[in-house]
């Protein structure tokens, strides 16, 4: 589990943090008076293909502007705790799939996390755990732009949702779909709002609230319900940054300037 | 001290105490007629009619402004305001007149004139004014954006109720009047999340196009800045007379367009050197007639 307190490697070179296929340097090295905290992601897309994980790991200097600079004064630790993107996520699953009128489906969906490096409960950088693509979710002219993700969409007893538990990359979303329209509606791709989630944690699982995308005539709405089934003794990692209402107020407010063009 | 003086001196102080300063002036001189006790408290009415009034319409202006500022764009805000101040300065000038008992028909007959007059010379500032409106209802741009209005590109820096200001790329302010925006035509550059980089590529004959699209393609899923989705676009435009005319179109979001246009052109020609792609240059096939001179030479000499 690397969401924890680690020690600042002052005397032993480099901190390696290995996370599915994303490895994360910390390193650090003095500036004036205080220390300089020095951070980068690489991934195993971009390492030669057939080169072996530990070998291949040659780093830049540590002036060389790939890495993330952090002024980390005297502090003795730094924490890594999960978090979602600052954008939305949209996660196209890997086989789409027509929800019929008025059905209403339970399932799994597991997204990319990404690791917040802390100092002294201050955000010295946040570090994408799969190599970050980006995607339009919605038409050219009024859609969002989100990070790319892919998935496939899991009941809770297949072999393979156990096996994605196990990545400390990934993160769970319990997923509600129900199609309150009148036509069966294409489940293609659905669009995760981080913002408003939480990570939960048991061991080396995470899990976020259940999701419920409400797929109607005028398109489909992402939106929380409740925490889901949370394993015992779950605790709470990361915290959401916008509120449910204020994401609502926000959503609103958009809405009535798209109506009333003001 | 003389006789005279304090006669003179008697005479004020009685003055003083039965008229105030005022009886000091002489009645019957100019500076006597203007500064009648009347005429004080008419220009006390004056004063506080403009002192009332500008704070009122302050208040007004101020309230117009921190609402407008949160609800509407910078331009709209902008506009409101400066109508609600022109307003209140009229409203204040009106008030202002009337208190001072000013005969508003005949100023308004003169003001009609006036009027006439300032409409031929302010003709483009209104213009420009009017215009402002209009431009506010299409919403067709606000500040931040990047538009391009007559072959002038920049950031939108200020708009203002007669002009827009742009920043250019290169850093000069370049000013536009409101009229001039409705009358050309206005490309916002920045509106859309997405913008589609088109990229046109001319390919030596001898290429295989199969083995060319699956590359395009390829470097564009493996560019961080090109958009999963929408799909790039391929498309063979025409046989061309130095090659294969092709339209290669890779979205990218609005914040990366620099750097995703730099990323993929220089994707595209590391590709397409590891590849042996060759672009197609500027060619002319010559056909030489020098097979068959040799043989009107070799006539020519048996005939001789």
């Amino acid at each position: 589990m690397i969401w924890r307190s680690w020690p600042v490697p002052r005397n032993e070179g480099t901190a390696v943090h290995r996370t599915g296929g994303a490895t994360l340097c910390v390193s650090i090295e003095q500036a004036g008076d205080g220390d300089v905290l020095a951070a980068l992601v690489r991934y195993a897309e971009d390492d030669a293909p057939g080169a072996r994980r530990a070998a291949q790991l040659v780093l830049p200097p540590l002036d060389d502007p790939a890495w993330s600079r952090y002024y980390s004064g005297k502090a003795d630790h730094y924490e890594l705790e999960p978090g979602y993107p600052d954008i939305p996520v949209c996660v196209r699953l890997h086989e789409p799939f027509r929800l019929p009128p008025g059905a209403d489906l339970r399932g799994w969906i597991f997204s990319h996390l990404e690791a917040k490096l802390k100092v002294s409960h201050a955000i010295a950088g946040t570090f994408p755990l799969k190599k970050p693509f980006k995607t339009l979710y919605g038409s050219p002219d009024a859609g969002v732009i989100c990070r790319f993700d892919e998935a496939d969409f899991l009941a809770s007893d297949e072999p393979a949702t156990a096996a994605l538990h196990e990545d400390p990359s990934l993160v769970a979303h319990p997923v509600r779909l129900r199609n309150s329209s009148s036509d069966p509606v294409l489940v293609e791709e659905l669009c995760i709002y981080g913002e408003q989630l939480s990570v939960f944690g048991v061991g080396r699982h995470m899990q976020s609230e259940r999701l419920l995308f409400v797929f109607n005539s005028s398109g489909v709405r992402m939106s929380l319900e409740g925490q889901g089934a949370l394993p015992p003794g779950a605790k709470l990692l990361s915290r959401p940054t916008v509120s449910g209402e204020e994401r609502f107020i926000e959503r609103s407010f958009e809405l009535f300037k798209a109506i009333t063009r003001l | 001290m003389d006789e005279a003086n304090v006669i003179a001196e008697g005479s004020a102080n009685e003055a003083a105490s039965n008229g105030g300063l005022l009886a000091l002036l002489p009645q019957d001189g100019i500076l006597g007629r203007l500064f009648t006790m009347d005429a004080a408290l008419t220009a006390i009415r004056v004063i506080v009619a403009i002192v009332l009034g500008a704070v009122v319409v302050g208040v007004i202006v101020t309230l117009i402004r921190r609402v407008t500022a949160k609800r509407m764009d910078a331009r709209t805000s902008g506009l409101i305001v400066k109508v609600s101040q022109y307003l209140g300065l009229a409203l204040i000038a009106v008030n202002a007149l009337d208190a001072a008992k000013v005969n508003l028909s005949g100023l308004l007959g003169a003001a009609g004139i006036a009027g006439i007059a300032l409409g031929f010379a302010a003709q483009t500032s209104v213009s420009n004014f009017i215009s402002g409106f209009f431009l506010v209802s299409e919403k067709t741009f606000s500040v931040g954006d990047v538009i391009t209005i007559e072959g002038s590109t920049g950031v939108v820096y200020s708009v203002d109720a007669l002009s827009i200001k742009l920043r250019s790329f290169d850093n000069q302010l370049i000013r536009i009047p409101n009229e001039t925006l409705i009358k050309t035509r206005v490309t916002n550059i920045t509106r859309f999340p997405a913008r589609r980089l088109n990229i046109n590529l001319v390919v030596t004959y001898d290429t295989d196009l199969d083995r060319l699209r699956a590359a395009l393609m390829e470097l564009a899923s493996a560019n961080q800045f090109v958009l999963r989705k929408p799909e790039p676009l391929y498309m063979v435009q025409r046989f061309g007379d130095n090659g294969v005319e092709l339209l290669f179109g890779v979205w990218l979001a609005k914040e990366d367009w620099v750097n995703g246009n730099n990323s993929v052109l220089a994707d595209i020609k590391r590709r397409f050197e590891a590849e042996g792609i060759e672009f197609a240059l500027p060619a002319r096939t010559v056909h030489s007639k020098a097979a068959t001179a040799p043989r009107a030479k070799q006539r020519a000499a048996a005939k001789s």
